[in-house]
């Protein structure tokens, strides 16, 4: 740690004890997700319940009963002079309640939001003093960013020995085949010419896009590969990885992007937004990863591993200084997508497959619990006939064209499957249309295990 | 079926016959979620119902005495009967005058809770009612917000802060102030401490019943003692601040010449503070919005 960030971190734990003193804390929530997690719509429906329990509904009863009834009010935060844009929940809900419907698009730069909770004291002198405000910050970014954090501890050499290794296994041997032509016929010693440096980076970014959207694969690195952000593909992205052995201005050029790229994600990304939390949620979409075969199920436990390595991975002065979440929750989300039935298998499940992101959470001295959780219910329990077996499926409005459908989910097994499992082949669940929705918002959004993942994270601080 | 890891049959899509799009889910989520309703009053107090029914019997007994008189007097001669009509309308006519007057001071306070509840609910429509039936009671003089009708319910509640609110606090203050330097002089040159208690009884009911005409009430009796329970949560916390602040200014003044001179002064100080404080809380507990 160096002095600078030692200095942040105990004026940061200083102003925490004031506030905490004066009863207007402040705890920064981590949402933290892969892409399309659903982080989003998570936060769209956390706001939106919360705001509603705010005004009385019983939206987040397992919240409302950790905090003994005592929330008064909740509000948004007004805006002050903050350079990041808004998030606006307003807006995602709007969609969610028009017809037709519409999901948010996928996520390409930051937003912030602050919730406020005005909390009565638990003391019963309490009554004397104002009510504590408690003031919950969130944020929104693009999934595919977080992929970029543990690279911050890689040099250039060992990241490219590392992705090209892994480039030419399983389905993405396949998938960047154009790419691994590419640099296995450029020489070792290749020059630092722009037109090489940008014709491997657009093979590169393809083969990630491919890994991505066809086969469902989640540890892609660069993250600003996938998802450029507002300020698109800047000449600072134009680098890949090289064989071992590649010692020309080619890789020379290729190393210094590379220091660059982490250096600007570093200064607008983790110091900003993940430098100190205290409470962090790790939402995973295992179902999605268990249709999208075995290879993107274990893809998808390495990336979050390799995620919490940096995130959760706090030593004891990050401890002592308070720069560590104190709690972390792993949630598997979509788990409206299962019958009732197998949604505790789902959350076994998620134990299972962020077992390495766990292990790094505890040695930091983090609480770890595992929940199913779904952000908005789109579906109710049904039962289908298969094979002359009546079996526990789901039912739900397809997003495509409104038509009623059944959807059998197949096993979602306890713990990670045996190869036999595999052999069930491939799934892609569909879209569904959100349930009826109030646009305004006045009773939040329908949810399943919202409210007990929320009570988890955050309701001892209120 | 949670457990098993064998292939077992393979996940499927099963599309309804219909072809027709399907309606939405509908979960009944607003109805399940809805705020559980406070339970209802019990009905009136025991006082109340002795009140009501001594007023009744008072008012009754008096309008059918006054019918007998006035009829024995048209028995006497006509132009005596019409003359105590007369008397006996007039008189009643001004007792129910105030008692109107009363009863509209009173459930005028309770506009207050109809606004404060819709905004909790999020009911914009009945909150821009409420905004503008209150803003219509407001003095001539005062400034209110205009064009509340095509405005989101955030906009309607930060333009009704800024227009109306904001400046009628800023006049409760001003209030407050006044009250306190009366106070302080009162409290300086008054012969003895049960006059001080007269006087700033008095000086405070009169404080509350002006920070209230300011917000557009005009509480009779009934209204100020249903003003004065608002407050009394607030004038805890007043009575609290004053034990720290009494404490507090004694003991910087703890030496025998100071204390002698500063001492009348001190306690003058706690007063005036307790009618800043009072016009802070009576300005609370009036606002038709929650303080933002």
């Amino acid at each position: 740690m160096d002095p600078l960030t030692l200095l942040r971190g105990v004026l940061d734990t200083a102003e925490d004890a004031a506030r905490a003193l004066v009863g207007r804390e402040r705890i920064r929530l981590a949402v933290t997700g892969l892409s399309r997690a659903g982080k989003t719509v998570f936060l769209t429906s956390l706001i939106a319940n919360l705001l509603a329990a705010g005004k009385g509904a019983r939206t987040l009863p397992a919240l409302s009963d950790a905090a003994g009834g005592r929330i008064r009010r909740v509000f948004v935060v007004p805006a002050g002079t903050e350079t990041v844009p808004r998030f606006d929940p307003d807006a995602h809900l709007g969609a969610l309640a028009a017809d037709p419907p519409r999901w948010p698009e996928r996520t390409e730069d930051f937003s912030t939001l602050s919730i406020a909770f005005d909390v009565e004291r638990r003391t019963s002198l309490g009554g004397l003093l104002p009510d504590r405000q408690v003031t919950l910050d969130l944020i929104d970014y693009p999934g595919e960013w977080l992929l970029d954090l543990p690279m911050l501890r890689q040099g250039y050499a060992a990241w490219s020995a590392e992705t090209t290794a892994r480039l030419r296994h399983g389905v993405r041997a396949d998938a960047a085949a154009d790419f691994l032509a590419f640099v296995d016929g450029l020489p070792a010693d290749a020059p630092a010419e722009d037109a090489l440096a940008k014709r491997g980076y657009t093979l590169y970014r393809d083969a990630l896009r491919v890994c991505r959207d066809t086969h469902g694969l989640r540890f892609l690195q660069p993250g600003r590969f996938l998802n450029p952000g507002p300020r698109g593909e800047a000449p600072l992205l134009w680098f890949f990885p090289l064989p071992e052995g590649a010692k020309g201005g080619l890789a020379d050029l290729c190393a210094r992007r590379y220091a660059a790229y982490l250096e600007d994600q570093r200064a607008t990304f983790l110091d900003p937004y993940f430098s100190r939390f205290h409470r962090q949620v790790v939402l995973v979409d295992v179902l999605g990863a268990l249709h999208a075969g075995e290879a993107a199920f274990t893809d998808t436990a390495d990336a979050l591993s390799a995620v919490a390595s940096i995130i959760s991975g706090a030593n004891w002065l990050e401890r002592l200084l308070g720069a560590a979440p104190t709690r972390v929750a792993f949630a598997a989300t979509k788990a409206d997508h299962v019958p009732a039935r197998a949604r505790d298998a789902l959350a076994a499940l998620v134990e299972h497959i962020s077992f390495g992101a766990r292990g790094r959470a505890e040695q930091s001295g983090a609480a770890v619990s595992c929940h199913a959780v779904a952000a908005i219910r789109c579906t109710e329990d049904a039962v289908a006939r298969l094979e002359g077996q009546a079996v526990a499926a789901v039912r739900g409005v397809l997003l495509q064209d409104g038509r009623g459908a059944t959807i059998y989910p197949g096993e979602v097994p306890m713990k990670p499957p045996e190869p036999a499992f595999w052999e069930a082949g491939l799934f892609s669940m569909p879209e569904f249309r959100p349930p009826r929705l109030d646009p305004a918002g006045a009773s939040g959004m329908p949810h399943l295990g919202l409210d007990e993942l929320l009570a988890w994270l955050v309701g001892d601080l209120l | 079926m949670t457990t098993a890891q064998g292939p077992g049959p393979a996940p499927r899509i099963i599309l309804d016959e219909a072809t027709t799009p399907a309606p939405r889910l509908d979960f009944g989520w607003e109805k399940a979620v809805a705020a559980v309703a406070p339970p209802g009053g019990r009905g009136w107090s025991t006082p109340a119902l002795l009140g009501a029914g001594a007023a009744v019997l008072v008012l009754g007994l008096s309008l059918l005495e006054a019918g007998n008189f006035v009829a024995a007097q048209f028995d006497r001669a006509a132009w005596l009967g019409w003359l105590t009509l007369a008397v006996a309308a007039g008189g009643f006519g001004l007792v129910f005058t105030a008692i109107w007057r009363e009863a509209r001071g009173y459930l005028a306070l309770r506009s207050v809770d109809r606004a404060r509840a819709a905004h909790a609910r999020g009911d914009v429509a009945t909150l821009r009612a409420e905004l503008e039936a209150w803003q219509a009671r407001l003095p001539p003089s005062r400034a209110r917000a205009e064009g509340l009708a095509d405005m989101p319910a955030d906009a309607v509640c930060a333009l009704v802060e800024a227009k109306a609110l904001v400046p009628i606090a800023q006049d409760a203050a001003a209030l407050g102030r006044a009250a306190a330097v009366q106070a302080f002089a009162v409290t300086a040159v008054s012969p003895s401490p049960g006059l001080d208690a007269l006087v700033f009884v008095w000086r405070g009911i009169r404080l509350v019943r002006q920070v209230a005409a300011l917000h557009g009430f005009r509480p009779g009796i009934a209204g100020t003692v249903s003003l004065l329970r608002r407050v009394a949560l607030d004038a805890a916390m007043v009575a609290a601040t004053d034990v720290a602040v009494d404490a507090m200014v004694r003991g910087v003044l703890s030496s025998r010449i100071v204390e002698h001179v500063a001492g009348e002064a001190a306690a003058g100080a706690v007063a005036a503070r307790r009618m800043i404080l009072l016009a802070r809380a009576t300005d609370e507990a009036c606002r038709v919005l929650p303080r933002r």
